[in-house]
């Protein structure tokens, strides 16, 4: 193995050093924001079911806590290692800053695979990585939510740990958790809505009006189908969507015009956004290959699936029509893709704003548990708005006057809104 | 020269000579009627009254002997001309009665007398023997009686009045009980009685006594003479060495055990059915007064009765004697439909329920607390019965269809499955099915295939022959109409291309086939206008898909559906049941509510009970619309709320609202059902010496056990037998950890992921170009024909750099995925069992193999895999720069013309890689699946072939059609027996020349589909599936436009009559 093996936080000190010197950072804040502020790394030996003792590593690292309290995931996954968690935390530190959450960066895990533990196991598992930690959590300190593998119920088991250790209900511990327990309502709309609120800012640059305007798809599962609903509500029409189809083992695309109906679509949709293709055939809607969401004639094109779809190879269907692409899934595009886009001036909404929904919604949990005091859903969604869309106008702003694409904007403000949060806490 | 009447007179003699034999016989009858005759009287009235009955009374003169006494006519002399008979009691003469003429007379019937003479003295003799008996036995009663009132102070003789009273009444078994008395002295080691016993011997007609000294000659076995007198010695020494008391117990005994021998009988294989339904039967009255039979009869009784209904396989039966009683069978004898001289069997199926359920029985109380488990009521129709229906309706000539050529035996069997539909069955089998219909009321009822083949250890002929649901609803005529055509299609199902295919891969075509049926009610409960059980699954004792290193083979594998059974039981590619590992219940397959909601069932199987059918519907409608009827629902859904998955409260559930999913949570977690399970499953492994599978269902009250079998695998997927004598550098690899059961017979290529190299790369986009390459090797290389083998954990959501990414649809055609794990310094890296797609993994039959080539007794010939000839750049030349890591071997071309070959056996925990030479070293058993491939690769080739000719024959002027291109499962080469063939027309034409066309491919569409159907069966009323684009589709990309000149998937070209037009090739 002689060549340095890629290391995703290799990747992210690189994103950020290229940032840094774009801003001109001076080198104490390079060398303060490059690498986390705290790391934990511990032992935990877990007495399994059948009564033997296996060890697992378990980690929390803040990234920064400048703006607030640390937030971020746990992950339970067999190849967990420090780097990756420090990646993650770095770049939990951005989003954050972006959207201007009073909150930094951190994130944590076990070494394990869920699928060799048992449920009680796992349990364990969670109330002790709370108890070698309770000092370093707390909705003051660092706030825990659930990542891969993890999920409400591991959430509600460490709550009731922490809970139990200071001998105090403490709603805002951690976020993640089921309405009605601490959780928050609008959490399932909350990345589609939030793609579609700050499309419409988009379009209203372009002064193109959301009444009328097309958009083609990608993927129909829960962010798509909140951003579609959204979206035909502002008056757009979607006139294609596409979706993998578990049978047939491809994707297929759905198109009808003058629009889809979202409504009765996702009553012939499965859980995780596979259409029926007989009964959409049956309804009318042309069946027509997976791509064919790529090359449609329609002014927006949202990417609402998986990462790496609109690549170098595919970049050239894109229809000269296309005016906005709005990433709703992880890296939809590829480095090669993304420079093709920007030559032919087509605005992207980059995907560390356009689903940043979640974490916006997950902040709103921990305020309303700190408060103990719940929002109804409008009230949510309304305060979701005003963050987009003053996050996406911050970004536009930005790159228009520093001449930048839109995701080196993003990245540029949120780096630099930490940074200042350091100095002005004269750190550095 | 005869004196005998002639012509009209005939009648008038005829009838006078009746009359006088009538009135001989009242005479005697009156003689022995009167109170206490003696026997001088009695003998003396008869030779009186013989003569008038004759024909000559005049010359007739009698004669008669009767015990001691004699008395003949005044005037006797002997003559030729005479006829008599013995008198006997109970089979022994004691006398004789003999009729002479005095003179010569004309001759008639029997000599000079008539032939209803003859009979008439036969009359005459057997009622005086039954007189005598009568008075015999009256005698003994009263002698008895007196001798009880003086025998009652020593109870000891009592034994001796027993024996005098059966000695008067019934000489045979008097003689049979001394002779067992003799037997049971001389093995008791008393030496007098062999001497008695050589003497009974030395009585057969010379015959030396003792043991032949020519070994070559058969032992001939004196048959008993035993005589009163050797009876009576037996009986001395008896007294001598025995108690009166254990004398008198063991008369006993043997009497008793002769009133059971009736039952021996049943041990003549030709017995006709109704015959022994009337023993058996007649035993459950007698066995229910508390008489046994002893040990050795009634173990013989029982193998016979086992051989002739259940089983004639040794170890079967060695293992039922031990939990089936003989008053077991008047159960199913009481339930079976049957012609009286039916020899059959009940068939594979049922024997091993029939067994299943006997075990479980007699452990009733070892199983702790289970509450009762049932059998759901049972109709059987022996094997035979196919046999008497083919019989019944001349078509025994279907026997012949197994050794035809399989094809044929499709292409007939839609004609055979209406044949026998519209064929009658015989009235006794019609009878029986009426009567079962009366039993089972409208309950639903399954029809179950149970053949005799089914019951052959080795030959797993699950879902090959048919089973029917009948929803049973309507009048009696319809359902007893319905009863007997899903009858004649089961019995139609013995000659499907199925079952003779596979029967023909194993040998087993020239065994002769009988297919018995069993007619079950179906277990469940009505919800709406639905019938189905809660839920229902399959239990292997063995399990042979760990998703994880902690599970152990023993932990078994639960397959839980909701609804029928048949969901479980059979591979669904779009849905999956719940597995669960009974001893490993906390491991589960599933873990995040994603995975639990993504694998969890989504279709019911149910009965249909308006329609009379049976469907598939999907589990969100019902639990919507009667949700609330379901036994035990709470113990079957899980509330979702879109992040957390909840069991619910009791009934607290919003059948409406809430979103469920089927996950049985609470089955698992709050009842005792998995480890009343597992203590099922382990008793009868243990008592049938063998890793069972069996088939349950519930009402959500009761456990229904409904299939009982040796455990069976998937085809291709028992433990292989692992050659020891391979030559080591044919071994491409060898492995010792975490083996399950299956083989992989001829493995032509091989994706190998080079560990090392992977390892190496430093970009992300190189890491990622690998998944994808491997995405479209799945679509090129030959389905199930390829294996994937690579570093870690394949698919997993985390670090790339820890394995491949991919997911199923990137693997979903290989025939197996094995993951490497070399050792990192010190640290053995963790495998991911395949767990991210495990399920899909299980139903897709994809085997798991994981290697660890660092461990000892391991061997990973990496050479062959790094050095063979890449061919890689060639299949995918856009993938060319990431050709040092992932090497794609084809075996035959690196090898000379050799295939792969993979042997699992879990049971020695060893698998082995080997490359051997097809021709030479054909596969052990040829699979199955292999020949199901072949067809199946045939889909495709005569598609594509087709799809040629047809482009061929296309006429591009007279169309106006630029160029023809053929896309879809067809191009692909994953076309099934229904697929369509999908044809891409770019078109210029006009509006004419476009309805001209049309009509055109609608003709070959209909020939094609007939071509089709014969080979396959299936009809879909047209093939072709044309998809016209035009110049502005094309320029535009949109619609199909985008297959032609695609980067993936690219629509394949056809050359059009005369070559004359090429596709338009403008933009390349």
């Amino acid at each position: 193995m002689g060549k340095e093996a890629f290391n995703s936080f290799v990747t992210a000190q690189f994103q950020f050093d290229r940032t840094a010197e774009w801003l001109g950072l001076d080198l104490p804040t390079r060398e303060l924001l490059r690498s986390p502020l705290k790391e934990h790394q511990f032992l935990i030996p877990l007495r399994m079911d059948d009564g033997s003792v296996r060890v697992f590593r378990g980690f929390r690292v803040l990234h920064n806590d400048a703006r607030g309290p640390g937030k971020g995931g746990i992950r339970f996954h067999p190849h967990e290692t420090i780097d990756t968690i420090r990646a993650l935390a770095m770049w939990m530190t951005w989003k954050c800053a972006l959207l201007d959450i009073p909150l930094g960066g951190s994130s944590g895990g076990v070494a394990c695979d869920p699928h060799y533990l048992t449920l009680r196991e796992q349990e364990q598992l969670c109330r002790s990585w709370v108890k070698r930690l309770v000092h370093e959590l707390g909705p003051q300190v660092d706030v825990p939510a659930p990542d891969i593998m993890t999920g409400a119920q591991h959430m509600l088991w460490m709550l009731d740990e922490y809970e139990s250790l200071r001998g105090e209900k403490v709603p805002g511990f951690i976020t993640g958790k089921p309405v009605g327990m601490g959780g928050s309502v609008g959490r399932l709309e909350a990345a589609g809505f939030g793609l579609v609120f700050a499309l419409r800012e988009a379009l209203k640059e372009l002064d193109m009006s959301a009444d009328g305007a097309t958009a083609s798809v990608q993927g129909f599962g829960n962010v798509a189908q909140h951003a579609v609903r959204l979206f035909e509500q502002i008056g757009g029409r979607v006139v294609c969507v596409s979706c993998w189809d578990q049978k047939d083992a491809v994707s297929y695309a759905y198109k009808k015009e003058p629009s889809i109906e979202v409504q009765a679509l996702a009553g012939i949709t499965d859980r995780f956004g596979g259409i029926d293709k007989e009964k959409a055939a049956k309804m009318g809607y042309d069946v027509l290959p997976g791509e064919a969401w790529l090359s449609q004639d329609v002014d927006i094109l949202i990417p609402a699936a998986v990462e790496n779809q609109i690549t170098e190879e595919n970049v050239q269907v894109i229809h000269r029509r296309v005016r906005v692409i709005a990433e709703g899934a992880n890296g939809p595009t590829t480095v090669g893709a993304d420079r093709t886009i920007g030559e032919r001036g087509i605005l992207v909404i980059p995907d560390i704003l356009a689903n940043a929904g979640g974490v916006t919604c997950s902040y709103f949990e921990q305020v309303q548990s700190n408060m103990n005091y719940y929002w109804e859903k409008d009230e949510v969604l309304g305060k979701l708005d005003v963050k987009m869309t003053s996050a996406f106008n911050d970004v536009l702003e930005f790159a228009k006057k520093k001449n930048l694409p839109m995701r080196n904007a993003a990245f540029s403000i949120a780096v630099a809104r930490v940074a200042q949060a350091c100095k002005d806490r004269g750190w550095v | 020269m005869t004196e005998r009447p002639k012509n009209v007179d005939t009648l008038i003699w005829f009838l006078s000579e009746r009359a006088k034999e009538l009135s001989c016989l009242y005479k005697i009858e009156e003689l022995l009627n009167k109170p206490d005759p003696n026997l001088a009287d009695i003998c003396r009235g008869v030779i009186e009254a013989i003569p008038p009955g004759w024909q000559y009374p005049d010359i007739c003169i009698a004669k008669i002997t009767l015990e001691g006494h004699s008395c003949q006519s005044a005037n006797f002399q002997e003559t030729p001309w005479v006829q008599f008979a013995d008198i006997k009691v109970q089979d022994k003469k004691v006398g004789r009665l003999s009729v002479y003429y005095t003179a010569e007379m004309p001759h008639a019937d029997d000599g000079p007398f008539l032939k209803e003479e003859t009979k008439l003295l036969g009359t005459i003799v057997e009622r005086l023997g039954h007189y005598l008996l009568y008075s015999r036995m009256k005698q003994a009663y009263q002698d008895y009686q007196s001798a009880r009132l003086d025998v009652a102070a020593h109870k000891a003789e009592e034994w001796r009045m027993a024996l005098n009273f059966l000695r008067q009444t019934n000489k045979n078994l008097f003689l049979g009980i001394s002779r067992r008395m003799l037997n049971f002295l001389s093995w008791s080691g008393i030496q007098e009685a062999e001497k008695i016993l050589q003497k009974s011997l030395a009585g057969q007609k010379g015959r030396t006594a003792g043991y032949p000294e020519d070994d070559n000659r058969p032992y001939q076995v004196a048959l008993s003479t035993f005589t009163e007198k050797l009876s009576d010695e037996t009986f001395r020494l008896a007294a001598k060495h025995l108690t009166g008391e254990q004398i008198l117990v063991n008369i006993q005994k043997w009497i008793q055990e002769d009133r059971l021998s009736f039952l021996v009988q049943v041990t003549n294989r030709n017995l006709s059915l109704t015959q022994v339904v009337d023993a058996i039967r007649r035993y459950h009255h007698i066995a229910a007064e508390g008489i046994e039979l002893p040990a050795a009869s009634k173990r013989g009784v029982l193998v016979s009765l086992i051989q002739r209904f259940l089983s004639d396989q040794p170890e079967f039966i060695h293992t039922a004697v031990d939990h089936v009683e003989i008053d077991d069978f008047y159960e199913i004898l009481d339930h079976i439909v049957f012609s009286p001289e039916s020899l059959g069997k009940l068939g594979g199926k049922s024997t091993g329920l029939y067994l299943a359920k006997h075990i479980l029985k007699r452990s009733a109380e070892s199983l702790s607390h289970f509450g009762e488990i049932k059998v759901p009521k049972t109709w059987y129709i022996t094997s035979d019965g196919l046999l008497s229906f083919l019989s019944h309706n001349n078509l025994n000539e279907v026997v012949e269809q197994k050794y035809k050529d399989i094809d044929q035996v499709r292409l007939e069997y839609p004609h055979i499955i209406q044949t026998f539909k519209n064929s009658p069955f015989p009235t006794d089998i019609i009878q029986g099915l009426s009567m079962v219909l009366d039993d089972f009321k409208d309950q639903p009822i399954i029809v179950r295939s149970s053949s005799l083949l089914e019951d052959r250890t080795g030959a797993s002929f699950s879902g090959k022959y048919k089973s029917l649901f009948l929803a049973n609803q309507g009048g009696k005529q319809e359902r007893l109409e319905a009863l007997k055509e899903a009858t004649a299609e089961v019995y139609a199902s013995t000659y499907g291309p199925d079952p003779i295919g596979y029967r023909a891969e194993r040998g087993l075509l020239d065994f002769a086939e009988e297919m018995g049926i069993m007619i079950q009610e179906v277990v469940g409960t009505r919800v709406g206008h639905y019938f189905f059980p809660s839920f229902a699954g399959v239990v292997f004792s063995r399990n042979e898909f760990r998703w994880s290193p902690r599970i152990k083979r023993e932990d078994g594998l639960l397959r839980l559906v909701l609804g029928l059974g048949t969901r479980a039981v059979d591979r669904t590619s779009d849905d999956y049941p719940v597995l669960i590992a009974p001893g490993q219940v906390g491991l589960r397959v599933n873990v995040t509510a994603d995975e639990v909601v993504r694998y969890a069932p989504k279709k019911v199987d149910v009965i249909n009970l308006k329609t009379n059918s049976f469907e598939t519907i999907e589990i969100k409608e019902l639990l919507k619309k009667c949700g609330e009827g379901i036994p035990a629902v709470d113990k079957i859904v899980s509330v979702y709320d879109g992040q957390c998955l909840r069991k619910p409260l009791g009934r607290a559930v919003d059948f409406e609202k809430d979103d469920l999913v089927v996950t049985f949570e609470g089955l698992v977690s709050e009842t005792s059902f998995i480890p009343q399970l597992r203590q099922v499953m382990r008793l009868l492994e243990e008592k049938l010496q063998s890793p069972v599978d069996i088939e349950f269902a519930s009402d959500g009250q009761s456990f229904y056990l409904l299939q009982c079998r040796p455990q069976s695998f998937m085809e291709g997927g028992g433990p292989a037998r692992i050659p020891k004598d391979l030559p080591k550098e044919s071994i491409v690899f060898l492995a010792n950890r975490y083996i399950s059961n299956g083989s992989l017979p001829d493995i032509t290529h091989i994706v190998y992921v080079d560990p090392e190299s992977y390892d190496g790369l430093s970009s992300q986009a190189d890491l990622l170009a690998v998944g994808r390459a491997v995405g479209r090797l799945n679509k090129l290389l030959p389905r199930r024909r390829f294996i994937l083998m690579g570093p870690g954990r394949w698919g997993s959501r985390g670090d790339i750099r820890l394995g491949v990414k991919v997911s199923y649809s990137d693997i979903s055609n290989t025939a197996a995925l094995v993951e490497i794990a070399r050792k990192k310094g010190n640290i053995l890296p963790d495998l991911s069992f395949g767990t991210h797609f495990f399920q899909d993994l299980v139903e897709a039959e994809i085997r798991y193999l994981p290697l660890y080539p660092d461990e000892h007794g391991t061997l990973f010939q990496e050479s062959f895999l790094r050095d063979s000839p890449n061919i890689l750049p060639r299949v995918l030349p856009e993938h060319a720069d990431i050709a040092d890591t992932v090497r794609v071997i084809d075996v035959a071309e690196a090898a000379g013309g050799k295939v792969l070959r993979i042997l699992m056996n879990a049971d020695l925990d060893e698998a082995v890689g080997f490359l051997v030479d097809p021709r030479i070293d054909p596969p052990l058993a040829p699979l199955s699946k292999e020949m199901e491939k072949k067809r199946a690769e045939n889909h495709w080739a005569w598609r594509l072939e087709m799809a040629e000719h047809i482009a061929s024959k296309l006429d591009p002027g007279r169309f106006g059609v630029q160029a023809m291109y053929v896309i879809g499962s067809t191009k692909n080469a994953t076309a099934g027996p229904q697929s369509d063939i999908d044809l891409l027309v770019h078109f210029r034409g006009t509006k004419k020349q476009r309805q001209d066309l049309m009509i055109w491919m609608e003709g070959w569409s209909l020939s094609l589909d007939e071509m089709n159907f014969h080979k396959t069966g299936l009809r879909s009323g047209g093939i072709l599936d044309v998809h016209l684009v035009t110049d502005e589709d094309i320029a535009n990309r949109t619609s199909y436009a985008v297959k032609i000149d695609a980067v993936t998937d690219a629509a394949r070209p056809l050359l059009l009559k005369d070559g004359a037009c090429q596709p338009d090739r403008e933009r390349s």
